[in-house]
């Protein structure tokens, strides 16, 4: 039995390694999803934080408020004239918050009377959300120096003013911030494990029914069991090397490119890929097996390829899902399929400790529904539709 | 030796196969002859044990197919109806996946090939990956890997289909040589002059069953005709129409 689940494992890698289509994902996996999306990601969270560190602001009107532009020189922030047309380019994008003051800003101030200003800016865009909050901030300041100088002057004590001092604390680490943006390795890695088995799995399956050679393989002294095993370890051997690649192509360009660029936000070095690894090897089982079971029913390998992506369709789904259902982490996440992985994968990219229940559960599911999948497999090809089948 | 006794095959409602007896001795080529549709593939599926037959036995040197299908397949060589290679692997390495899968060793699936390669005239194409092999060239693989076992029985399925002339000639050839080898050879045609240049017996076969049995002479004095063909025509129901 075992040495022919060899045998048609051997036979199935040295068929995939011969056909294009595997070099051609193994390639696209590994040079152009990981270091391309990383260097995306990594040029979009840098100008993220060149935004918030230079203190600038724009301001629309500062003759009128010479007490505010002395405060923010005071404050070392560089103060830039906002164009007249400021209002259209913080809709189209192009300006992330400008400070508007009225024509009777001084008057007032002097005056003691109650003053406006505008902050004028566009919150549906996440990359502006800094430059606002840093004008908010510098605002508030003002207003608590201007609220403290008065009351001081009138020779009340300024505490009288805050009853409720609020201090911040920011528990997430730097890194942990990174991770928020960077939601996006751990699909990635899940979809290197989905797609990366797919061509071993249909070719192997419905391939063999659109070629002719199913039937005469099946009339070999071989249970059914062998060539499914055999079969699904080579699918799950290219999932798994697919996996591999793609995560090292992530590990290289952290190294080389975001290192450098974001030394705080991102740390996927060798100690996380081993971790990565040890999650996907089992999902890829799982995964390899379940493309295995759907591609038997297929007649072609095009019909097949179709059902398939039904199934990536639905695990691209499940981060998306967490993403906006905004439930809490629980036990029952780790029982699961692919949410169970893609919670441990996040706890690893977020510096969390994994813990054994979250790192074995959805390893061990997942290899028990492969191992059912691929007995359904084996059967399926005793069925005589299946195996002689064509309409 | 294989046996056929009453074999049935039901697909829902329709019968494909009813009633089909027959015995292919050892040393001797059997010819299963009938029309397209008559139930000669789905009777060697059911021999091979591909399928399941809904009635009826089959034994193969003895051995019940339904009871022990694996030793059956051990004892047997079939080239199927369908018979797709691997197109990135080379004639050799197709030939050798099956001799791997019926558990023989390195050597022996060599010595076995370059046996084949004789028997089918394959030398120049052993090395070359099948992908482009023209039909010919493909069922000489295809025959190669289901024999690489040397196995007793041998069951052909419309072996000729396609090819040309010189190809069939050929395989004429090899048919011949594996009788004398003392193989049970079983194969199916619906051409006449095929069964009648090679089979030392004749099973006739018609919608689904056994219509004649028996030498190309006693099949021939069983219709009343002189010309094979008209008995082949007589005899499968073909022309029932004609006076």
């Amino acid at each position: 039995m075992i040495a022919r689940v060899l045998t048609v494992f051997l036979k199935e890698v040295r068929d995939a390694l011969r056909d294009r289509r595997t070099a051609l994902m193994v390639l696209a996996a590994s040079v152009i999803a990981g270091p391309l999306i990383l260097v995306l990601m990594a040029q979009f969270v840098s100008g993220l934080e060149e935004r918030a560190l230079t203190r600038k602001v724009r301001m629309a009107g500062a003759e009128h408020a010479p007490a505010l532009v002395n405060f923010l020189q005071r404050a070392d922030v560089e103060i830039e004239k906002a164009p007249p047309d400021y209002a259209e380019r913080v809709k189209a994008g192009r300006l992330d918050a400008v400070i508007v003051v009225p024509g009777d800003f001084h008057e007032r101030w002097l005056a003691h009377e109650e003053t406006r200003v505008e902050l004028v800016y566009d919150d549906s865009r996440t990359e502006s959300s800094p430059a606002i909050r840093q004008s908010e901030r510098l605002l508030d300041a003002f207003n608590r120096e201007t609220a403290f100088l008065r009351l001081l002057a009138r020779g009340v004590s300024p505490s009288l003013n805050k009853t409720v001092k609020v201090e911040r604390v920011n528990t997430a680490t730097p890194r942990q911030r990174g991770a928020a943006i960077l939601m996006i390795i751990p699909m990635f890695a899940i979809m290197a494990a989905v797609l990366g088995g797919m061509t071993v799995a249909i070719d192997a399956t419905a391939g063999e029914r659109e070629r002719g050679s199913l039937e005469p393989l099946l009339a070999n002294p071989v249970s059914t069991l062998a060539f499914a095993l055999g079969k699904w370890l080579a699918a799950w051997a290219s999932a798994a090397l697919v996996a591999a690649v793609t995560l090292a192509g992530f590990v290289l360009a952290a190294e080389l490119y975001a290192e450098r660029k974001l030394p705080s936000l991102l740390q996927f070095g060798v100690p996380e890929y081993a971790r990565y690894l040890a999650v996907l090897v089992p999902l890829a089982a799982l995964t390899a097996a379940l493309e295995m079971l759907i591609s038997t029913y297929g007649r072609s390998y095009r019909e097949a390829q179709t059902y398939v992506s039904y199934l990536s369709t639905v695990v691209a789904f499940v981060p998306l899902v967490v993403m906006f259902s905004g439930g809490k982490e629980g036990a029952w996440q780790a029982w699961v399929p692919v949410l169970g992985q893609l919670v441990a994968l996040q706890r690893i990219l977020r510096g969390d400790g994994l813990s054994a229940f979250d790192a074995l559960v959805p390893a061990a599911l997942a290899l028990a529904l492969a191992l059912a999948a691929v007995a359904a497999v084996a059967r399926l090809l005793r069925d005589e539709r299946i195996v002689f089948g064509r309409s | 030796m294989i046996a056929a006794e009453g074999l049935g095959k039901r697909f829902g409602d329709v019968e494909a196969v009813r009633q089909v007896s027959f015995v292919a001795g050892d040393g001797r080529v059997t010819g299963l002859l009938g029309p397209n549709g008559a139930g000669k593939t789905t009777t060697l599926r059911m021999i091979s044990t591909l399928l399941v037959p809904s009635a009826g036995t089959v034994r193969v040197d003895g051995i019940d197919a339904a009871r022990e299908p694996l030793a059956v397949r051990a004892r047997i060589g079939a080239l199927s109806d369908a018979r797709g290679l691997y197109a990135r692997l080379t004639a050799r390495e197709n030939i050798a996946y099956y001799g791997e899968l019926r558990g023989m060793a390195r050597q022996g699936i060599e010595e076995s090939t370059a046996r084949l390669a004789g028997l089918l005239e394959l030398g120049p194409l052993l090395d070359r990956r099948t992908d482009g092999f023209s039909q010919g060239e493909r069922m000489k693989v295809a025959i190669a890997r289901a024999l690489v076992h040397d196995p007793p029985n041998v069951i052909l399925d419309e072996p000729t289909n396609g090819l040309d002339v010189m190809t069939t000639r050929s395989l004429r050839e090899a048919v011949r040589r594996l009788r004398e080898a003392g193989k049970c050879v079983l194969f199916s045609s619906h051409v006449m002059q095929e069964v009648a240049a090679l089979c030392d017996e004749i099973v006739i076969v018609s919608r689904g069953t056994v219509t004649a049995t028996g030498t190309p002479e006693a099949i021939r004095a069983a219709a009343g005709c002189e010309d094979l063909e008209d008995a082949f025509v007589r005899l499968t129901g073909a022309a029932t129409h004609e006076p």
